[in-house]
């Protein structure tokens, strides 16, 4: 028995109870039963210290932080989601947002699961002190998009529920949900342009030039533009609510094209395989 | 006409426009290939490649049409930012205090001590004003410029990063140890003094070394070993390690052992030899050599610990046959022999330089400062009067609402604790 094997197991089981938890909070929203929010909410707890367990075991075993292809990306980005859930659960009380976004965690574990797990050591071009600030920030900023977007969308459901005059649930306040995913973004937001100016430093003294127009780049740029807009929708109060939440749930799209769909669809300086 | 398209040009509504436009034209460049020979297009996606072409989409960050519209943007973003700026001036003075706006929630309630309240916001850095039945709080006026510095920012680094292209220098060098290369423009010479690979246990390349010298006026005035992620820097030109390759040494000979021709060759590079009418190429060289899947030859890792040549010759164009020999044995044919003898690895170098960077860096800074200013500095206003605590903030009200709810239920708390 070696490390690998308890990270796997570890790494298997959180995934399990992500699953768990994820039909916890849906059967808590539809149920209305505190019981088993606090379940939901108990489970994803358990599941991230477990999940956190299994990448202490990679860290021990290659002797790095696990930022190094695109597994490794997927469940660190896992982890932020989670991470970011449960911050905001227990600054903000905010049980039922678990459902919009324990999914999503699942999710991308459920794509992690699929890539090879094997320890590669760092190549050149990954060797360097900025890998660390670069992927740290962009796991806590994709990990807030998340969260922003769960709380985008109970916002849409629930005034969707409102137009239809249909009032049963255990949804939160709208208004709520709006002005919590604006500070969300705003913090994510704010950590982009860090990923993005951590990036253009690293890549000058990697490959010579700040910007190139690589695929993942020109991504990071799209997505900024697109959070952007948020941002000024948002000060601009006639725009704010339903506008601004569907450009919520398009930027989170665009952060999961810019992780997932860049790798696998466009070849580029950034496809670490 | 022209007073409501200019108008038009620096509104809010083309601003939000402008960003819808620039992200969607952006994708274009991400999903068609850039930069290739306009043959490519044509051939590639046949009718469309004209419109491509047309459209330079070929180009696309460099294109007409993303210039136009970055400079639609940058007339935008200034005119925007020109025309709030003297509102937001004025509301860096002391006088200002806004009027109560309408999700302003009232926080009285009649258990409150106001002045142990006024006391616990002078602690969290409010400025108090005594009025006729009550006082006003405020903080962090300053943040109102937060949108302005952020906006400053971005027009720096567009600005930068376009003239620093305009003036940007920048090469590529493939240099042997030994060899040198002089940039007469910077009044120094660059010597590669040795280039080499760095290993770990299981073979795979751990780092590339060059170890460069500058020369000035025939003397060293600088020495480094540089890698990738650690660049050489001088006179303001930077020097990058970029890539790698090998040079093989290939000696044509006749039987009695007599040098006929020599030269170096890269791999995919042949030679022509003219007396017998012989193309010599050299598919590959690979120091620790295997078979892959497809019955490739291939190189396993980069260290000398098996190197063979992959050699193909051809007469009048005709294929001969393809060889896989080791170092110094000859291929014959008719009277003469070919021998690849040794390889040496060369050093690739970027050299760039480009000052756009500082701006593009200060811009970064400037813009960063004011996301922080606006998100988190934000200012902040309470009304107390008679029987009225209003917060006030244009931004994020509920947030604000909540700091002091907390601050007024605190205060309760003591309270209570003293009794």
């Amino acid at each position: 028995m070696d490390i690998i094997y308890f990270e796997e197991l570890f790494f298997t089981l959180s995934f399990a109870i992500y699953i768990v938890a994820s039909i916890g909070f849906f059967v808590f929203l539809a149920s209305s039963k505190e019981k088993i929010g606090k379940f939901a909410v108990i489970a994803s707890i358990s599941g991230f210290l477990i999940h956190t367990l299994a990448m202490i075991l990679r860290i021990i075993e290659s002797g790095r932080l696990p930022f190094s292809n695109q597994f490794e990306f997927a469940n660190s980005f896992t982890w932020g989601i989670v991470l970011c859930y449960l911050v905001i659960h227990f600054v903000y009380k905010f049980t039922a947002v678990g459902a919009f976004v324990m999914p999503l965690a699942f999710l991308m574990m459920g794509y992690a699961s699929m890539l090879p797990k094997t320890i590669k050591p760092l190549m050149p071009a990954l060797q360097s002190r900025w890998l660390t600030i670069h992927v740290g920030t962009a796991i806590i900023s994709y990990g807030s998009f998340a969260v922003a977007a769960g709380l985008s969308v109970m916002y849409l459901i629930n005034e969707y529920k409102k137009d239809k005059g249909n009032k049963k649930g255990h949804m939160p306040n709208a208004e709520i949900c709006d002005y919590l995913s604006y500070r969300v973004i705003a913090f994510g937001y704010l950590t982009l342009t860090l990923v993005i100016v951590t990036g253009m430093i690293w890549a000058k003294s990697a490959w010579s030039r700040y910007w190139g127009w690589d695929p993942k780049e020109t991504w990071s740029l799209i997505t900024w533009i697109i959070y952007s807009t948020y941002i000024h929708l948002r000060f601009n109060r006639g725009w704010k609510g339903k506008t601004a939440a569907w450009f919520s749930v398009i930027g989170f799209i665009c952060v999961i094209f810019t992780f997932v769909g860049v790798n696998v669809l466009l070849a580029g300086l950034h496809s670490y395989k | 006409m022209i007073k409501k398209v200019g108008k038009f040009i620096i509104s809010f509504k083309f601003a939000i426009i402008l960003f819808i436009v620039i992200a969607t034209y952006s994708i274009i460049g991400t999903v068609l290939p850039q930069g290739a020979a306009v043959e490519f297009y044509l051939e590639k996606y046949q009718t469309f490649g004209n419109i491509i072409v047309f459209l330079q989409f070929n180009k696309v960050y460099s294109s007409f049409i993303y210039i136009t519209l970055l400079f639609l943007f940058i007339v935008n973003l200034t005119g925007c930012t020109i025309n709030l700026l003297p509102s937001q001036l004025r509301r860096l003075s002391d006088e200002y205090f806004p009027g109560p706006l309408k999700d302003s929630e009232n926080l009285w309630n009649e258990k409150m001590d106001m002045e142990n309240f006024k006391l616990s916001l002078g602690k969290k850095g409010f400025k108090i004003k005594d009025i006729e039945k009550g006082f006003k709080a405020s903080k962090h006026k300053f943040g109102v410029l937060g949108p302005s510095v952020t906006h400053l920012g971005i027009l720096i680094i567009i600005l930068g990063s376009f003239l620093g292209n305009m003036f940007a220098q920048e090469g590529f060098v493939n240099l042997l140890p030994g060899e040198s290369n002089t940039f007469s423009e910077y009044g120094f010479t660059l010597k590669v003094d040795d280039f080499y690979l760095g290993f770990r246990e299981d073979g795979t390349t751990e780092q590339y070394y060059s170890e460069l010298k500058i020369i000035e006026k025939g003397e060293e005035v600088k020495s480094k070993k540089i890698w990738v992620n650690n660049p050489l820097n001088h006179k303001g030109l930077n020097i990058y390690q970029s890539s790698f390759g090998w040079v093989s040494n290939l000696v044509i000979k006749d039987k009695e052992g007599n040098v006929l021709e020599k030269k170096m060759l890269k791999n995919n590079q042949q030679h022509f030899y003219q007396p017998k009418h012989l193309t010599v190429y050299l598919y590959g060289f690979y120091p620790e050599f295997g078979i892959d899947q497809m019955g490739q030859p291939q190189a396993i890792s980069q260290q000398m610990k098996d190197p063979h040549y992959a050699v193909v010759l051809y007469e009048f164009n005709n294929y001969i046959d393809s060889y896989i020999v080791e170092p110094g044995r000859p291929i014959p044919y008719d009277d003469i022999e070919i021998v690849f003898e040794d390889s040496k690895m060369y050093t690739g170098l970027i050299y760039r330089k480009d000052f756009g960077y500082y701006f593009v860096m200060l811009g970064c800074l400037l813009m960063f400062l004011g996301l922080f200013l606006s998100f988190y500095f934000y200012p902040k206003f309470v009304l107390v009067e008679e029987e009225r605590v209003l917060p006030i903030t244009r931004q994020n009200i509920w947030g604000f609402s909540l700091q002091i709810k907390n601050i007024i239920a605190s205060n309760n708390k003591i309270k209570k604790g003293e009794i």
